[in-house]
Parts: C-alpha cells; structure tokens; sequence
C-alpha cells in the first residue's frame, strides 16, 4: 500500500467505528461493532456485534460480514434461539448451517473475500432458521463451523431479544417499520453502567453527584464576592427594563476532580416569586454539563422533509435590488446616471440592473429539550415521553441546520435551585454529526424542571450566541414544571415570566409538547400566551410547524419593537432627571 | 465525428418508449430520480434518437425568469433583447432540458406553465409577444425527490403538467455493463465497485444524505482506468464525495477495504 491510502482518520477511530457502517449496510439496520474479550471467538446479542480486537484486519472482517447476514438472514430470532439454550453441540451445528445458509443467500451483496468461506452444500441442506434447527437438533451429520463463524449465545440474543420489542432482536424489520418500534421501545436503562450514573446525576452517591455537590458548594462560598460588584447597578436600572434582568452573571468555578482542576461556567439567574410579586436575585446557578456519548442508534432517523419543507419558508421574502451589476431588468434611472456620465466625459458607474435577490436566512433557533423525570413516564402514544420528545429534537435541529439556520439544542433538569443542569447536545457552533447523535442518544430522563432558570438559561444563550436578528427559542417539554421550591403556582408563574422577559429581549417562544399526558390546561398556565401547541406524535408536528414558528417570531417582533420604545422613553426620562 | 457518436444509455424499464410517446403527443416530461442515476444521460441519449437539439438549462436558486426567457441589454446607447435559453428552444424546437429544476424558484418555474399545458405557448411580457412553441420543442424537467427537493418542492400546478419518468439506479448487471462502457475497465473490477455500491446504497441511517450513485461508480472506474488503484479510486470517488463525517468516513474506508481486493499491479 503506497503511502497515500494511509489517511489519518484511521488511527482516530476505534474498531466499533470502523465495522459499524459495514455491519449496517449487510444486516439492513443500524448495528454496532465493538470489541468483545480479547481471545474469544465473535458473537452478537442482535444488536451489537463483538469482535476480538487483537485479531488480524481481515479475520475482524470476516467475523463481522458473518455476524451481519446472520442477523439479516434472522438466523439469532430469539424465538428460534431460545430452543438451543444450554445445547452447545446443536448450537454449533446450528450455527454451521445458518452461516453457510446466510452467506450463499447474501452472496449478491457481500465482498467477494468473504463469499469464498460459504459453503453451498451445507447451504443447500437448510432453507430457514428453523429448518436449520430442526436439523441441528436431530443427528445427520453437519461439518463443524469454520472459526470465522464465531459463536452463538443463544441466552445472550435471548436476553436483549426480550427486553426489546419483539422481532427487533431477531428477524429484519424494514426501516420504516423499525422507526415506529423504536420509538416504542421502553428506555432500557438496565443495559449499562453508564445509564445508572446519568439517571440520577446528582442524586445519592454516584461519581458525578459527588462532584456536582463538591462544585455547588464551592459556587455557593466563593462566588458570592466578585459577581456581586456590578449586580446592583444592573438590578436597579433594570426595574425598568424586565429584560435585563436575563442578563447572566457568571461564576468560575475551579473543582477538583480525581486531583485535577476543572474549570466549569455556572450562570446565576433570578427567580420570579408570584407570591410577593418581585424577582429573588441571584436565585438559580445554571451549569453546563458535557453529556455523556450514548447509543446513536437510538435515535431514529426521522424524516424531516415535511418539516425542513415548513421551515425553509420562513424569512426568504425576494427583494428588488437597485444598481446592480447584472440582474432582469433595467434600472432606468441608473442607466440614465449612466448616459449623463458618459456624456459628460467622466467615470460612469456600470451597475444599471435591477436584480430579486431573495433576503439571506436571518433566524436562529435554540431548542431546549426537557430530559426530567416526567419525560420517564410513558406517553398516550405508545413508549416514553422522552423518546418522543428526543426524536421531535433530533428532527427540528436537523431539519432547522439543512434549510441553513443556525440552531441549537440543550437539555436541561435540575435538582434545587442551586443545580440546573443544561446539556449542550449542539451548541450554535457546532456542526450536525454523529456525535450530536450520539449526544442525544446518551440523555436520559431524570431529576426535575426548573422550567424558569432553564428558559432564562436559553434566552441569553440565544442573545449572545444567536447572531442574528431573529430568534427563537423552542422549549420542548411536559410543561409540568416542579422543582424543590418550585412547586404548583409558583413555578408556573416563574416559566410563564421567564417565557415573558425572553419576548420582551424579541425571542420569540415556542413551547411544544410531545406525546404527554399533561392536560392541556395545564400547559396554558405554564405557557401564557406563549405559542404552545401538543402533539400526539412527533409525525403531526410537521404541519403545524410553520404558523407556530411564523406567529412565535410575530409576536417578539412587536414586543421588541414596544421595548425599544419603552426602554427608549425611560433613558430619556432618566437624562431628564439627572440633567434637573 | 465523435458528435454522431450516440451517448451511452442502457434502458431498464419502459422509459425510452414512454419518452417517445410523450414527445410524439408534445407533452413535457419531468424526470425523477435520486441524484446521479443518469437523468441527464437519458435525456441526451432520447434527444438524439429524435434528432432534436438539446438545450440544458442547470437550474439554481438564483435563475430568475429573465435568465431563462432573455433580457434587455445597453449596447451602444441602445437597448438589445437577448433570448434566453428557454426562448431559443421554443424558436428552434429543441428539447429545453431544465436540470434540478426544484432548485430554481418557484416564481421562475410559473413561467412554464403555458408552454407545458396544451397552449405550448411562451408569452414575453417585456416584449409583448407570445411565443408559440415550434414543432420539436419539448420540455423535460429533472426533479430529485431526495434531499435537494425538499427546500422548495415543485409546485402541484407545474407537476401535473408533466408526464412523469421515474428512473432509479440500475440494476447491478446493468450498472456493470456501464461501467465497463463508461470506464472501460474489466467485468472483475466492474463486480466490485458494483456490489460496493448496492451495500453503501443499503445504509438508511448512518448520517449520509445521499448513497453512491451510478455517477460516482463510474468517476472511481475512471481513476481506475487511468492507473489508480481499486481502493485508492473508492476512497477518492466514492467515500470523499459523500461525506465530511470522520466516523462516517472511516466506516466507509472500511467497507471500501472489505468489498475490493487488491489490484497489485
């Protein structure tokens, strides 16, 4: 190999990364390819295929090519395997059988390398997995599987087989079907460690809880000193202006974690308390947390062309431009600017066309997504709600980043005032990737709603990140808003306010339930006179996408132009009196 | 000489004889197909046997009206009208082949209308004529239903006006058979890039937008041709192309390494 087929991206990525399209394109669905014990022989669980790392390039290969059309071919339908639980011998047998039957009935589609292990007698003798079975269970003679066959563990297809939906362990589902039965799929948190530690990040004694009330404490003493200096200004010029209140102040935080020192942001927001009618300063400290790296084949792959189809009407209204250098018309008045130069012997300025030019996108879109506890519940639709909430996410900022706009999108839950946690899956920077996906993959439901401070969160995140004149801020949850201290009215009244300062800094708010069970007057309390609007089904959002975003950023246009000229009229004031 | 050369177009279906009927009836066509499937070979290859000329049109999303049926221009103190490309083929009786037309605004497209309904009339209201279409003229229009279309889709009043062809990627004997015409590489090499295409084209998730189309297949047998190796082609025609995702890119490399062996030459 010369040395320009060596390119560097092969050393960046593990062999999971390396297989795991292969496996997909052969077994017609997302699968995983990671690296079992070193020294044990290849098998799959139906969903993941494990493979030795230690083993040579094209050995790896062929153990995967292999897995893959078993899994294609239906050869680890768990209600076939479960007949061979605790039958090494037929496993074997039953293993040679549907390997060579699976490889001749793929051989149009695999690489030919691999095509030459198949054997075409053996095949013959089979032509379904349960003929295979019968047939590894009697007594006729079958040769024993080549090594590159792997194994089958029978109780481990078993296992995940069961706990998943039926039939996506085993036989192929066809893409489209496999959307709906994922997003029916019960959050299987039982399958990893990882989970359990994000379930409850703060809660009980878990590495990040600790490190998270280590990192409050420290907010709590050492922050206090240097933010405080301009908070009071900031605070009294702003009993005017509501709007300034959003404005973060931020904490540096430095946290020791295993002896090395971290540097994590915390925003502190105020809180509005209904009951006393004004604003407790200083009251939530908001953290970005990385997420974890999750499963990315948990997120389906939604089809946002209905949606990218709404949203890529907003904001491109054509504009006649005047003196341009090219364009369909003639700009008479410029062509006779043009004559009069001409004849006039001086230097004559050529741009006589008028040119449509349609208005570059101007809009930015943050999407919060609520990942509380409450998303854990299940749905009037079928699965969780946060299932449905992640997929509607996933589709929007997909479907928002194609048609060109800069988007966002943040989870958020807290637990107490003083941990609200938001998740950046992608910041306005960063662009759509596998790793968003994965990002997204790995959220779980958990913790609480502070609805407030999460919405504050986003609406300056927008003001200073957005970069554009328009804005929109799309929340993503239950509307049950509830939190240690936040319960019932108060913390209605808190979202509801914080939705209002977000309208007043001309974001336009956009609040969306998916799936949940919340009724719907519920929702209106939370959301006032927000844009808010529940769906049953992530599918139904995309028709109704349009006029909810086009009203949402009507109305932070009119209410931003009345704080203009509130704010505009109050600093006049103001000079009136000092100059008095 | 290599003009009378006809282009190379395998027929799958029944789209040549659809072609022609629409054609024989002065009905417009609208050709669909995911991107690289040999739409506009197609069309090459029926204007020919018809003995029209072919005018093309690439459609963007800043083709305005004027740039299809012309303009006014200043020469000399003195306003000139330009024909535009749709204008020359309604004069002449060519076939006006609009490629990617959902890419070109729908306002541009409204200007079809009469000539693609029975009318197969252009009215050109900057000079304040209409035009009728000469005999020979048809109008084809190619529309990729996947990724491309769905900023702006066609309006329902223009699709009706069309007879429509779908073509899709052809089947792997026949996409071999092209890439031994097009390359002229031998059958063995044929196979591999062949079957490396249909995996790639089973991938549904996996964050690529479009698969590996005929176009690109042909590109890697090229490089092939021109002394490349089989793998380095792959990775330069078939993996570069369609993605920028390093994951996705390493995943493809190593579907690539699976599918073609060694040319050691």
């Amino acid at each position: 190999m010369n040395s320009a087929t060596k390119v560097p991206v092969d050393a960046q990525v593990d062999i999971g990364n390396r297989y795991a399209l292969l496996a997909s394109a052969i077994s017609g669905r997302p699968l995983e390819v990671a690296g079992g014990d070193p020294g044990r022989p290849a098998w799959s669980d139906g969903r993941t295929v494990f493979i030795n790392a230690e083993s040579a390039a094209q050995t790896q290969l062929q153990c995967v090519v292999i897995q893959a059309s078993l899994i294609y071919a239906g050869s680890l339908e768990p209600r076939v395997l479960h007949k061979l639980a605790r039958k090494p011998s037929a496993t074997r047998r039953y293993l040679s059988l549907e390997g060579h039957r699976a490889l001749t009935a793929l051989s149009d589609l695999l690489p030919t390398t691999v095509v030459s292990v198949a054997d075409p007698m053996t095949a013959q003798r089979t032509e379904s997995p349960q003929s295979s079975l019968i047939l590894a269970i009697g007594s006729e003679d079958i040769p024993d599987p080549p090594a590159s066959f792997g194994v089958i563990r029978p109780r481990h297809v078993g296992i995940v087989g069961d706990e998943r939906i039926d039939g996506l362990g085993g036989a192929h589902v066809p893409p489209r079907e496999r959307q709906a039965v994922l997003r029916e799929l019960e959050d299987d948190i039982g399958e990893g460690a990882i989970v359990d530690i994000l379930a409850s990040p703060v809660g009980g004694g878990g590495p990040i809880g600790r490190l998270l009330k280590r990192l409050l404490g420290d907010a709590r003493s050492s922050g206090a000193g240097s933010p405080g200096t301009d908070a009071p200004t900031r605070l009294t010029r702003s009993s005017n202006s509501v709007s300034r209140l959003g404005s973060p102040t931020m904490r540096r935080l430095a946290v020791s974690k295993d002896g090395s020192l971290d540097v994590i942001r915390g925003f502190v927001y105020p809180e509005w308390n209904v009951h006393l009618r004004s604003y407790r300063p200083e009251w939530c400290t908001v953290v970005e947390l990385e997420p974890e790296d999750g499963d990315r084949s948990r997120i389906p792959a939604g089809n946002t062309r209905s949606l990218r189809r709404a949203l890529a009407r907003l904001g491109t209204e054509v504009e006649r431009q005047r003196r341009q250098p090219q364009g369909e018309d003639l700009d008479l008045d410029a062509a006779v600017d043009f004559y009069v130069e001409v004849r006039a012997h001086s230097f004559p300025d050529e741009d006589v066309y008028i040119e449509s030019q349609r208005s570059r996108r101007d809009l930015s879109v943050l999407v919060l997504l609520d990942i509380s506890g409450s998303a854990g519940e299940s749905s009037g639709s079928g699965g969780i709600v946060h299932d449905h909430q992640v997929s509607a996410a996933a589709d929007l900022t997909a479907a928002l980043h194609q048609v060109g706009d800069r988007v966002a999108l943040y989870g958020f839950r807290s637990q107490g005032r003083s941990a609200v946690h938001v998740y950046p899956v992608k910041r306005f920077d960063d662009t759509v990737s596998t790793l968003t996906e994965s990002r997204l993959g790995g959220l779980r439901p958990g913790g609480f709603t502070r609805l407030g401070a999460a919405i504050r969160h986003g609406a300056s995140t927008l003001e200073r990140q957005g970069g554009t004149g328009r804005r929109l801020l799309v929340v993503l949850s239950d509307g049950f808003a509830y939190d240690h201290g936040y319960e019932g009215s108060y913390g209605e009244a808190d979202a509801r306010r914080a939705l209002s300062e977000a309208r007043h800094q001309g974001i336009g708010c956009l609040c969306l339930s998916i799936a949940s069970t919340t009724d719907a007057e519920a929702l209106r309390r939370v959301f006032g006179t927000a844009a808010y609007a529940a769906f049953g089904s992530t599918d139904l959002m995309a028709s109704a996408i349009g006029p909810l975003f086009r009203a949402a950023l009507g109305t932070a246009e009119v209410q931003r132009r009345r704080s203009e000229r509130v704010t505009r009229s109050t600093e006049l004031l103001s000079i009136e009196r000092s100059g008095t | 000489m290599s003009q009378d050369v006809p282009p190379f177009y395998v027929p799958v279906g029944t789209e040549v004889q659809v072609f022609g009927a629409a054609f024989q009836q002065g009905l417009s066509v609208m050709l669909k197909g995911p991107t690289g499937c040999g739409k506009t070979r197609f069309v090459e290859a029926m204007a020919h046997d018809l003995g029209r000329p072919l005018i093309t049109v690439a459609c963007h999303d800043d083709l305005t009206t004027a740039d299809l049926v012309g303009r006014f221009l200043l020469r000399g103190g003195e306003t000139v009208w330009v024909d535009g490309p749709l204008t020359r083929a309604v004069r002449e009786g060519a076939i006006c082949y609009l490629d990617e037309i959902v890419e070109a605004r729908q306002d541009t497209t409204v200007v079809l209308h009469p000539l693609a309904d029975y009318r197969r009339q252009l009215p050109m209201e900057r000079l304040g004529v209409t035009l009728d279409a000469a005999s020979g003229f048809c109008l084809v229009v190619s529309y990729n239903p996947g990724y491309q279309s769905v900023l702006k889709d066609l309006k329902d009043s223009t699709r009706q006006r069309m007879v429509a062809i779908e073509l899709d990627f052809p089947p792997a004997d026949v996409e071999q058979k092209i890439l031994v015409h097009e390359a002229a590489i031998d059958e063995e090499l044929a196979t591999q890039l062949v079957r490396l295409g249909g995996a790639i084209r089973r991938l549904e998730t996996s964050g690529l937008r479009e698969v590996a189309s005929t176009r690109v297949l042909v590109a890697a047998a090229r490089l092939v041709t021109a002394g490349l190796d089989l793998r380095d082609a792959a990775r330069a025609a078939i993996a570069g192309p369609l993605t920028d995702d390093p994951i996705v890119t390493a995943g493809l490399f190593e579907m690539i390494d699976a599918y073609v062996t060694h040319t050691s030459t």
